[in-house]
């Protein structure tokens, strides 16, 4: 192997860790090595782990970007766009480094299928590119499922210190074990619409969302979501569509289903050229909403985002 | 002073359904829309856009208060277009909320959008 490949080989370890001053151990040194080469570093794990982060590195935070996952990855979808190709296309010479932790305990049910595929799809977006991202894993906190899952999606694995190859790697069975069904809600108001009617499905969708409780910035974002998913039915999708908003655990879902297919995993996690028409779309939809789940098949595809009011 | 000029000319309003209506400006170069900016729409936004580009010189108005809503492709084909200008800069001018939520996504330094807020 040339040194070119060897320089241009993506890393994406999970790291196993226990206690505390385990993952200060391990996260610190991780970041001081990068450092050490001259490389630019980014860390975005929730909050009380920034801290552990930052405190460990002293003087040596200095200058680096520290983001709160909780809020900068609240959505999973949003994080290959928003944090992690953000820093790495920031900064296109040579190799960067990040440690990303964006499955944490407290993850809802709702959430984690979204945090797994994300997982996985993070190894098709750096494909080939000199990145190093290292996701960290609370092992005496998070069920065993998940950590299993971790070694789908990671090729390495590094546990009590040491780096090892996992057996298991194979991301692309988690984007398909995760495609899960979604459950119709029963309680949902629920509009039909095609090109003639993608003004009143909007008009339809604000009203409703308005008596869900949402207001101001978010009433917004969830009538421009709203508008990019119904125009990908009418454009993609066969032409129509349907249109579902409900309330659960306190946040405001909304669902469109077609009869389309998405074929790219990838969709709306590739930030577009500057000048670039089209691709931004299903990337608004990921940043402004809270959570994003698909289903998609070849009977059709269902997508839904949550927000919180 | 020219007469206000139909440039994207009207679509047909039916219940329900989209429309936008665009003319030129009187006395300022630019162009003043109502309606609503959308897949349905486009057509007459873009050419309206190609229409504002092909008369630029220097400042450009884009006047919005009687736009309900544009959706993010509305926003990227006028931020193309003031990209692609020579020089200059577009002032838009009261437009709906979801313009200036979109160019902060997605062009948060674009120096030549200049935004009116409502």
């Amino acid at each position: 192997m040339s040194m070119a490949s060897i320089n241009e080989t993506f890393k994406h370890p999970a790291l196993f860790y226990r206690t505390a001053q385990e993952y200060t151990d391990q996260t610190v040194s991780f970041v001081r090595e990068g450092l050490a080469v001259g490389e630019p570093v980014a860390v975005a794990v929730p909050g009380p782990n920034l801290e552990l982060i930052r405190s460990g590195l002293g003087s040596d935070a200095d200058g680096l970007l520290f983001l709160d996952m909780t809020d900068a990855g609240r959505n999973p979808g949003r994080i290959i766009p928003g944090v992690l190709r953000k820093f790495a296309d920031a900064h296109p010479k040579g190799r960067v480094r990040i440690i990303g932790e964006p499955i944490w305990a407290g993850r809802t049910a709702a959430e984690y299928p979204a945090c797994a595929q994300h997982e996985a799809l993070i190894n098709a977006a750096f494909e080939g590119r000199a990145v190093t991202i290292l996701c960290p894993y609370d092992e005496a906190r998070l069920d065993a499922d998940v950590l299993t899952d971790a070694r789908l999606t990671h090729p390495t694995v590094i546990s009590q210190g040491r780096e090892q190859a996992s057996d298991a790697y194979d991301w692309e069975a988690i984007v398909a074990r995760y495609n899960e069904v979604l459950q119709p809600a029963l309680d949902a108001a629920v509009f039909s619409f095609d090109a003639e009617e993608l003004s009143a499905a909007r008009t339809f969708a604000v009203r409703q969302a308005q008596r869900l409780g949402l207001d101001g910035t978010r009433l917004l974002d969830a009538e421009l979501a709203v508008a990019e998913l119904t125009t990908n039915s009418v454009i993609h999708g066969g032409g129509h569509g349907t249109l579902a908003i409900w309330s659960e655990a306190g946040q405001v879902v909304v669902e469109v289903r077609d009869a389309g297919r998405l074929l790219d995993p990838l969709a709306g996690r590739r930030p577009p050229e500057q000048g670039q028409l089209g691709g931004r779309g299903l990337m608004l939809v990921h940043y402004v909403t809270d959570l994003v789940r698909v289903h998609t098949t070849g009977d059709g595809t269902a997508v839904r985002f949550y927000l919180t009011p | 002073m020219d007469a206000p000029q139909e440039v994207g000319g009207p679509v047909p309003t039916a219940p329900g359904r989209a429309a936008l209506e665009v003319s030129s400006l009187s006395g300022r170069p630019g162009i003043r829309a109502s309606g609503e900016i959308t897949v349905v729409t486009r057509p007459s936004w873009e050419e309206a856009l190609s229409e504002l580009a092909r008369n630029h010189a220097g400042v450009s108005y884009v006047e919005l208060s009687d736009v309900g809503f544009v959706d993010v492709a509305g926003v990227t084909a006028l931020a193309i277009t003031a990209m692609n200008l020579p020089d200059g800069r577009v002032v838009v001018e009261h437009p709906p909320p979801h313009l200036p939520r979109v160019l902060e996504m997605f062009w948060p330094n674009l120096h030549q959008i200049e935004v009116a807020p409502r």
